[in-house]
Order: C-alpha cells, then sequence, then structure tokens
C-alpha cells in the first residue's frame, strides 16, 4: 500500500500538468487527487495510533472525479483510504459519490453520499491541502470519529442567497443514513446489530455586511440502534455486578439518539485568520442497563484559533481546544481535555506541502483505553505531548 | 544518581529540541517577512473585467462578480450560464483582482478551492496562461468572465465598470 500511495505521488506531479492542459474544456473530466504521510510522536499516552514509540501509521489517499453533464448537472465520486492507528487499515471506499442538480443559485439538489456540514470545517477534515494544522481542533473534529461524522448517503439542498446590504447567506439541509462497521466493543462483547435508522441536519452560515466576518450554526440528530450480545461469564459478572438486567436472555438492545449543535464564527482580515466555535452534543441511551448506557449525557466542546499567512509558503497557525464529556462531571483528568497547539504549514510548491505541529496537552478524556493497554484513562497520565508532521502531495 | 543522569539527559535532550525548534521558525519568519515585504514593494496593477461582447451588463456590484469567481452565482441576469476564468496563481494582476475583488489573497482562494474539490462541492474556474488567453476564452464562450491589465488589448472583449 505504500508503494501505492508513493506511485500516487509521483503521478501528482506528473498529472498537474495535464489536468491544467485540459480544465479551459469545462465538459472535461476533472481528476484530482491527494496522498499524505504523517508522523505522530507522544511523550506519554497513546493518542490515536502507538504514538509513545513514534508511529507513521497515519496515512491519506484520495482520488476524485467530476463531469459536468449539463449547465445544471454534474456527477462525481472520490475513492479515498486511509491509516490511522487501529482505524482505516487501507480499506478503499467511497468518500463520497453525488449527483447534483442546481436549478437556481438559491437551490440545488443532491443525492447519494455527500460529506456533512457541520461547523466552519468538517468537510476539511480529511482535506491536509485546505486547512492549515495537521489536526483540526479535536475538540469539535476528532478524527478518530471520521466515519461517524464526515458523509452521510441520502439527500441534500443546498443554496446561496445574496441579502443586498445584509451580506448573504449559505445554507445547507440534509437526511439520510450512515453505513459503517463498528469497531468491536471490548472482549466479550459482541454487536450482533448496528444501524442508523436516520441523519438529519442542517448548517447556514451568514456572511455578514462586515467584511470578512462570518457567523453560523450547525445541527444535527442521529438515532443509533444497536445490540450487544455478551459472553456467559461476562454477562453473569455484569448482572452479578448490577451492570446489567438480572436473568437478561440474549442480545441487549439499546438506542442512541444523539444531538448536536455548534455556534461558529470566522473573520479574516488580509492574511490574519481567527475561527471561534462552541457545541454541545447530547446523547440519550434507551436500554437496560443505564449503569453501561447512561440515559442521558452532555458534553461540551469549543475552541479558538488563529492564523496569519506570513507568505505564500509559511502559515503559523495556534489553536486552544477544549472538551468535556460531561458537563455534570468536570472533576479528574478524564473528564476533560484540553490542547494547546502550534503549527507550521510549508507550502513547498503548487502540488506539496510539510505540516510540522506541536500539542501540550492536559486531561485524559479524548485518549483511547485500548491504545493504552487497556487501561483506564483517569490512570493515564495527567499532563503529555505530541509532536505530528505530515507531508502531502496533491493535484 | 542514575535517575538525576537520565533527568539531565531528558532536559539537555528537550532543549535541543526547543532550540531546533525556535531556529526553524526564527529562520521561516524572517525569510517569509522579508519575501512579504518585498512583495509589498510590488505595484498593484490595474485591472479590467471583460465579458463576451454579446453580453448586455455594462457594469456589475463586486460582490456579483466575486460570487461568480467562487461559483456561487452560476448565471447572468439574462439566463446564460456564467463561466469565469481565471490567470495563473503567480500572476500580479490576478493577486490585485483577488484581493481587491474577492477580499482574499490568492493563497486563500486556492485553499478554498482544495475545500470544494476535495468535498465534492465543485471545481474551480480554469486558470489560464496569459491575458491573450483570457480574451480569447471570453471572445469564444458566450457567458465567459475574465480580468486583464487595464493596459491589455481587448480585441471586441466587452470590458465592464465595477460598482
Amino acid at each position: 500500500m505504500r508503494a501505492a500511495c508513493a506511485a500516487l505521488a509521483l503521478f501528482v506531479s506528473g498529472t498537474a500538468a495535464a489536468e491544467e492542459a485540459s480544465d479551459v474544456d469545462p465538459t472535461a473530466i476533472q481528476v484530482h487527487g491527494f496522498v499524505s504521510q504523517g508522523f505522530i510522536k507522544s511523550n506519554h499516552n497513546n493518542y490515536l495510533a502507538a504514538s509513545e514509540r513514534g508511529s507513521l501509521e497515519f496515512t491519506e489517499v484520495g482520488l476524485n472525479f467530476t463531469k459536468q453533464l449539463s449547465d445544471n448537472l454534474r456527477v462525481g465520486l472520490q475513492l479515498f483510504t486511509h491509516d490511522l492507528g487501529p482505524l482505516g487499515n487501507y480499506s478503499p471506499q467511497f468518500d463520497w459519490f453525488y449527483l447534483n442538480y442546481r436549478f437556481a443559485d438559491w437551490f440545488g439538489i443532491r443525492a447519494g453520499r455527500t460529506k456533512i456540514p457541520f461547523g466552519l470545517y468538517n468537510e476539511s477534515n480529511d482535506v491536509d491541502s485546505s486547512r492549515v494544522p495537521i489536526l483540526l481542533p479535536q475538540s469539535l473534529y476528532p478524527v478518530d470519529h471520521r466515519d461517524y461524522l464526515l458523509a452521510q448517503t441520502g439527500g441534500e439542498a443546498y443554496g446561496h442567497l445574496r441579502l443586498s446590504e445584509a451580506g448573504a447567506l449559505d445554507y445547507r439541509a440534509y437526511g439520510g443514513t450512515i453505513f459503517l462497521t463498528p469497531t468491536p466493543p471490548a472482549a466479550g462483547v459482541t454487536l450482533t446489530r448496528f444501524e442508523v435508522p436516520y441523519v438529519v441536519g442542517g448548517r447556514i452560515l451568514w456572511q455578514t455586511p462586515v467584511p470578512g466576518l462570518v457567523a453560523g450554526g450547525s445541527y444535527q440528530a442521529l438515532r443509533l440502534d444497536a445490540a450487544y450480545s455478551f459472553d456467559p461469564a461476562v454477562s453473569s459478572l455484569f448482572q452479578m455486578l448490577g451492570y446489567l438486567p438480572a436473568g437478561l436472555q440474549g442480545a441487549l438492545p439499546v438506542k442512541f439518539r444523539v444531538k448536536l449543535w455548534v455556534l461558529s464564527l470566522e473573520y479574516t482580515y488580509k492574511d490574519l485568520q481567527f475561527a471561534a466555535e462552541y457545541g454541545r452534543w447530547i446523547g440519550d441511551f434507551e436500554s437496560r442497563a443505564p449503569l453501561i448506557f447512561p440515559p442521558h449525557t452532555v458534553n461540551e466542546r469549543y475552541y479558538a484559533m488563529a492564523s496569519y499567512r506570513v507568505a505564500n509558503w509559511f502559515t503559523p497557525v495556534a489553536y486552544y481546544s477544549v472538551y468535556y464529556p460531561n458537563v455534570e462531571k468536570r472533576d479528574g483528568p478524564q473528564s476533560h481535555q484540553r490542547d494547546f497547539a502550534v503549527s507550521l504549514r510549508y507550502d513547498l510548491n503548487a502540488n506539496w506541502l510539510l505540516k510540522l505541529e506541536g500539542h501540550v496537552m492536559n486531561g485524559t478524556a479524548a485518549l483511547d483505553s485500548s491504545l493504552n493497554d487497556g487501561k483506564d484513562v483517569k490512570n493515564l497520565t495527567r499532563n503529555w505531548g505530541v509532536f505530528l508532521a505530515k507531508l502531502t502531495a496533491y493535484f | 544518581m542514575s535517575t538525576r543522569s537520565t533527568l539531565r539527559q531528558n532536559l539537555s535532550c528537550q532543549h535541543g529540541r526547543r532550540s531546533i525548534l525556535r531556529s526553524l521558525v526564527g529562520w521561516s519568519l524572517s525569510v517569509a517577512w522579508f519575501q512579504r515585504a518585498e512583495s509589498a514593494r510590488a505595484r498593484d496593477e490595474e485591472f479590467r473585467v471583460i465579458v463576451h461582447p454579446r453580453n448586455p451588463l455594462s457594469s456589475a456590484s463586486r460582490e456579483f462578480i466575486a460570487d461568480v469567481f467562487l461559483k456561487k452565482a452560476s448565471r447572468w441576469e439574462d439566463g446564460e450560464v456564467i463561466r469565469p476564468a481565471d490567470l495563473r496563481p503567480n500572476s500580479n494582476v490576478r493577486r490585485s483582482f483577488s484581493e481587491s475583488v474577492l477580499r482574499r489573497s490568492v493563497a486563500a482562494v486556492r485553499n478554498y478551492w482544495q475545500q470544494r474539490i476535495f468535498s465534492g462541492r465543485d471545481v474551480p474556474p480554469p486558470e489560464l496562461e496569459s491575458e491573450e488567453a483570457v480574451v480569447q476564452y471570453v471572445l469564444t464562450h458566450s457567458g465567459a468572465v475574465g480580468y486583464v491589465s487595464a493596459a491589455a488589448r481587448l480585441g471586441a472583449a466587452k470590458a465592464i465598470v465595477l460598482k
């Protein structure tokens, strides 16, 4: 797979010229692609991958094709594969595919698998070339939640409306489902059913009359239906401890309703850009095991980020990002994740870029115990740091 | 003793890493600021927005032209499909156009298109090699719009006023 990535990287340089030559014809098939290789190293705790010893399991490859079939109709698809620690493992997938019909600037529709508009940057979460940091603020854009948050299969309506002196509105609304293969929950526990009956949501961005100032809000609601079955020994133990209802036979059905919202603000003045977002995700479990699946949880996420393009080839960025998994419980290292990050983006040329990034972390809420020898996250090191480097080729 | 020694080594190693990082940031900032100062000295190019001669429009608002080049507006008032064309990213005319009409730097516009391309939203306007190519494109596509320097020869292409 790494050889395939290297081949695509070489392909990038060669294809850029050919693609530029053909792009005057609006009906020609447009081909674009990217390949990224990252490195991640932490001084304590494994984060996203086996980072304590340093990991190169941080690769993304995408190739897309778009064709304008008529003035109003466009079709496109993107093939994607990635590896991030235990996730992805180079399994190829359709990242998105759609048929798009634009009736007017204020109203168009897309059908297929489309990226979810959530917050300012959710759609950029795997587009390294369109953002400055390697990792977007992880409180709002957790890269290990990619499969849940990035795209949905169904339909979308969108539009752009200019409001004269009041600026302009960009709006999108979508509905459908999410197809995904969940990771096994734990030893002795099997997921026998997992489906998303619906996901609906929308985003509105207002380009205010103040030049460069954008304000917006996003909302999403989804339901997950799952069923867990337990090995007899685990089931007996959990029943004894009161985690499972006494006499449970067969699988335990669980319904999970989630509502997510985020408020966004972005201000651009020349080469300076400032962004801040605040959101809450509200989860309601319906099950007979409230100790395992708490009936109601609200988590809180926010960040502020500033970047300044010093030259076309050099952009530093810094952000401070905070995540509380449960707003009712804010004590202890496992109850928060504060992340101060500084990142440097070097645009080596029009098709290659290099990024270097450091994070100072406080808290362990964003860590995964399965990556840390099964240790409870409350027992992991409270203050830790991460260094990342990433090289991307794109065309 | 060995703990102290390890601690000293760690501190020394961290100090070394920090020094490398500081040097890298310092070097990047100095070179970038120097280039920035050089770039600021480059004179802004005056530009004209041009359309096909049959286009009835004689003027357009800055906001509308910005929407056109970001592909948020797709049709002229008479229903004709708009076909914008850009100059190459290293063009001074494009830099002036981008900063005064789109109110974004060329690099920011490129990032905007990267996001649109890889999220399946849209593809950018063609980037043409020269002003002559832009004029030619405008003359051969009925809904076309482009921009060239004030000194460029327009042929039959029609310049419109930006309000």
